[in-house]
């Protein structure tokens, strides 16, 4: 069951033909800087934190030297929902922090900021990408959408239709998560099996666990057209 | 696909008919504003420092050279900072009961010394930013004395063990008294000795974390001598009550806020320590802070469903009927009750002679405490694998055992209606039970075999007292006020049918006002499955009430309106009431690896009337399949040698994702008993009751071995068949 896990993509990366997101199992593979997921910067790599010289119960590194409270800021050009941003950003920031506190776009959610839950997904440049797992300036360049930018003038797409007509959010806390993956898969394949769904959809939790009605939205909103 | 049926009942005017919730737009379009999501000017973020050791003393703690850091404006230890957490820990795990709380013995407070688990808390920092606050835990200096530590309850209760509190590790109850939950039915020995065969065997089962979505936080604002308390609550009346008392004010001077929350299942009832931890750095600060648990800190410093032993002795003749049944179980509490420890089932068989007595136990573990159905799966695993295991020993088909020996009504005991009889049987012939099931357990040739299993259950569904408030105006616009907040299951939606249902108007001219405890009445708190039966009942009664008003007085004209209000302290009439359900599930296991797939899931429920369809179907699926996380791979494993936990998050603890979610079908059969709102009943926790028993037994009928320890991982099952 575990095998299938998606990891954040990483920016600039080609467009997959393919929907599936191979697993890279953050614990032993070699990621290099610029793919590094929050949570092996957060973590260290070792499977099981115990609690040591520099490591605090929580897996916070302690602070090597007294260093600056607020980290050293550069400026991003980065579209949001169609619109050209330029802003000066905190090289501490992640994505989901820029969008979240800096953008008041809160409809993108932080369930784990470890790449785990998917919560957090937002589109760069059409694919489907753990916001809690980018750094801020990684998106320099970049055009990214979240769950506010879906709707225009009013109007659901109809995957979000889909959502509302069958209970595709209980809680609703992984909606915008799910709603951006989905959004992903529909745009490039436009009627989906559910099999495919799940495939695509397999780094979104639900822990209300309301899978089989997101599912059966998914592939609702597929038969009446895919995401336009 | 899945399939979704229903019978018995037609719909009415609104209730019964596929409703989506009246705030689907806020939902999928990100508007809907969770408790981290608010922003307060000059709002600071708070962080909290946790204990990296299972049981420790701390000798000392240094702040200095946190509060030296710019952009530090309060840290708070255990030193400075002494705040009880009433809810936090209570004799007997009696969670609603002031008095109670007031005499525990073994008190939390917001920040504790000694430690008693990995993620104890101990001080708290407030800063301009989440990354300075977080840096500023980095610079707290802490000197430990490490204890002796215990993490199973049966060691925990062994001579010698190391002590979590001075008077033991047995958890006091309500009395204050170190004894155990006994309850003692008929005459358990003379029921052995009526019996032909006794069975016996040990049945476990592990620490399962709620897990919702959305971390704990709270975001505390003080207007003068009033808090201000944003926070993802279940409960929000509870929750002003406790934080009220916590902190030594009226419950008029708190006011709580939760319109969106991202689940709890349990865990965010009442206040949490996050509330009282927020609320103390705010005061002192004097702005608004926001305090955020990690993803980490949430799994290890909140809580989830009790790990338990549970040993069963059962006595029954070679006719099939059961003479006696007994338990001796132990719950792991970690270091605070925060609930029952409690282990349900038992008592949905008939039998006459029952003992059961169970040890609630402080370990170093985390703390655990109510998950969905809180004493319910994992106590009908322990008792419905242990009466199949029986039923195939003597050679009786499992649900013909069941009907001879589940519970009924008696004399002395008359249920407001009773549909188990008519759940199971249903259940069998659409699952196609006699086809599926593998007479002889393990009889399939070759590796890879499947077997069938069921498992049953009724759940309580009795009314209580709520409030509500329903008010028009001139436009014939009405405006319900209920406390509620929304998890999940829709309250909101369903609270605005049951009022448009007695008000006799369409949904959209009834707007619902909740979440919010100084505009709204008391209501019970979600949990415990009373929020459409106790909070609906008084929408009834309030609704009612007005449209007395309006045939007496007419409609208002002009800037007039007419207000209803009501607090009914409904009753049975001394009649039990409960929700039925049965559940039936096929498995494929490969013996060769040890994983067990699902192949076909079909559930029978009779929750009374159901309001809204869609919502009431995905409550049994969602709660089925986080039954199947806890039957197949759910837990929290910790290392003996360090005392560390191994599994917190959802990575490690393995949750189902949607590429392992079978189809599941459920089935309605709708009754109106005459009590509840329109006759409805409970379906919130019913559903998550059934999948640990049912798949349990559906791997022991495919392999022919008993798996007695959940979850049924791959290595169990190989080590089972070696």
């Amino acid at each position: 069951m575990r095998d299938d896990r998606k990891q954040g993509k990483r920016p600039n990366q080609e467009p997959d033909h393919d929907p599936v997101v191979k697993y890279v199992d953050p614990d032993t593979h070699p990621l290099n800087p610029k793919q590094q997921s929050r949570r092996d910067f957060l973590e260290g790599t070792g499977t099981a934190v115990v609690a040591g010289a520099g490591i605090s119960a929580l897996g916070i590194p302690k602070a090597q030297a007294q260093s600056a409270t607020t980290g050293s800021r550069t400026a991003i050009n980065v579209t949001v929902n169609g619109i050209p941003q330029s802003i000066e950003v905190d090289e501490r920031w992640t994505l989901a922090e820029l969008l979240r506190d800096e953008l008041d776009l809160t409809g993108t959610k932080i369930g784990c900021n470890r790449s785990e839950c998917g919560a957090c997904t937002v589109l760069m440049n059409g694919e489907p990408v753990y916001s809690c797992s980018q750094l801020a300036v990684w998106a320099d360049g970049t055009n990214i959408q979240t769950v506010e930018g879906l709707a225009q003038n009013g109007d659901l797409t109809p995957v979000q239709q889909a959502f509302v007509v069958n209970n595709g959010p209980q809680c609703g806390f992984c909606t915008p998560g799910q709603l951006m993956t989905a959004t992903a898969l529909l745009n490039s394949n436009p009627s989906p099996t559910a099999e495919e769904v799940k495939e695509a959809m397999v780094g979104n939790l639900c822990r209300c666990s309301n899978y089989n009605a997101i599912v059966e939205a998914v592939v609702m909103a597929g038969e009446e057209g895919g995401v336009a | 696909m899945s399939e979704f049926t229903r019978e018995g009942l037609e719909p009415l005017a609104t209730l019964g008919n596929d409703t989506p919730r009246i705030d689907a737009i806020e939902r999928v379009t990100g508007q809907a504003k969770f408790t981290r999501d608010w922003k307060l000017p000059g709002m600071l973020y708070a962080k909290v420092l946790r204990s990296p050791h299972p049981h420790a003393r701390i000798v000392s703690i240094d702040t200095s050279a946190a509060e030296a850091l710019p952009g530090v404006r309060s840290v708070i230890t255990y030193e400075n900072a002494q705040v009880v957490w009433g809810a936090g820990s209570v004799n007997g795990g009696r969670q609603y009961n002031d008095p109670t709380k007031d005499a525990t013995i073994h008190r939390r407070y917001i920040f504790n010394n000694p430690v008693r688990f990995v993620g104890d808390s101990i001080a708290a920092v407030a800063a301009t930013d989440r990354h300075i606050a977080e840096e500023a835990l980095t610079l707290i200096e802490v000197e430990y004395e490490q204890l002796p530590f215990v993490l199973e309850p049966e060691q925990a209760l062994e001579e010698g063990a190391p002590q979590v509190y001075a008077e033991g590790n047995l958890c006091p109850d309500f009395r204050g008294e170190f004894a155990p939950m006994v309850s003692d039915i008929g005459d358990v020995e003379a029921g052995f000795e009526e019996a032909d065969q006794i069975f016996e065997e040990r049945y476990e089962t592990g620490f399962i974390h709620n897990a919702q979505m959305e971390p704990r936080c709270s975001l505390a604002h003080w207007q003068g001598d009033k808090l201000v308390l944003y926070s993802p609550s279940q409960g929000i009346s509870n929750c002003r009550h406790d934080t009220a008392r916590d902190l030594g004010l009226e419950d008029h001077q708190v006011q709580v806020i939760a319109k969106y929350m991202g689940g709890g299942f349990g865990n965010k009832n009442q206040n949490q320590d996050a509330d009282l931890i927020a609320a103390t750095l705010s005061r002192r600060a004097g702005v608004p802070v926001m305090l955020e648990y990690s993803r980490r800190e949430d799994w290890l410093g909140v809580h989830g469903r009790w790990p338990t032993v549970q040993y069963y002795r059962v006595g029954v003749k070679d006719d099939g009927e059961v003479t006696a049944m007994q338990m001796r179980a132990y719950s792991g509490m970690g270091p605070y009750r925060k609930n029952s420890g409690g282990i349900s089932g038992m008592d949905a068989y008939g039998c006459p002679n029952r003992y059961r007595e169970i040890h609630p136990v402080y370990t170093n573990r985390t703390t655990s405490g109510n998950f969905r159905a809180p004493s319910e799966p994992h106590g009908h695993y322990g008792v419905e694998n242990m009466m199949d295991e029986v039923a195939y020993q003597i050679g009786m088909d499992p649900v013909e055992f069941t009907l001879l020996n589940m519970r009924r009504p008696t004399e002395e005991q008359q249920f407001t209606n009773y549909s188990l009889e008519e759940v199971i049987r249903n259940g069998a012939e659409r699952f196609n039970w006699p086809a599926r099931r593998r007479v002889i357990p393990g009889s399939d040739e070759g590796p890879i075999k499947r077997g069938a299993g069921f498992s049953f259950m009724m759940f309580r569904a009795g009314v209580g007292t709520s409030s509500a408030i329903v008010r028009v105006n001139a436009n014939e616009e009405y405006t319900l006020y209920v406390g509620v907040t929304d998890i999940g299951p829709g309250a909101k939606t369903t609270m605005g049918m049951i009022a448009a249902e007695a008000l006799e108007v369409p949904l959209s001219q009834v707007e619902v006002v909740w979440g919010d405890t100084d505009r709204c009445p008391y209501s019970v708190g979600e949990s415990g499955s009373r929020t459409t039966i106790m909070t609906g009942i008084a929408v009834v009664e309030a609704a009612e009430d007005l449209k007395r008003q309006i045939a007496d007085q007419g409609m208002p004209s002009g800037t007039d309106v007419l207000i209803a209000s009501a607090t009914p302290r409904p009753t049975t009439d001394g009649m039990t009431r409960q929700c039925f359900g049965a559940h039936f599930v096929e498995v494929e296991v490969d013996t060769r690896i040890g994983t067990t797939k699902i192949l076909k899931y079909t559930t029978v429920h009779e929750s009374g009337r159901i309001i809204n369809p869609s919502t009431a179907r995905d409550q049994i699926r969602g709660a089925t399949i986080q039954g199947i996380g806890q039957a197949l791979y759910e837990d929290l494993l910790y290392d003996p040698q360090s005392g560390q936990p191994l599994t917190p998050g959802y990575y490690r603890a393995r949750h189902l994702t949607h590429k392992d979610i079978p189809d599941i079908d459920v089935h309605f059969i709708e009754v109106d008993d005459g009590y509840g709102p329109f006759g409805a009943k409970t379906a919130g926790e019913s559903g998550i009751i059934l999948a640990p028993a049912a798949v349990a037994n559906a791997v022991a009928n495919a392999i022919g071995k008993r798996m007695t320890s959940l979850p049924i991982t791959r290595d169990k099952i190989l080590g089972a068949m070696s």
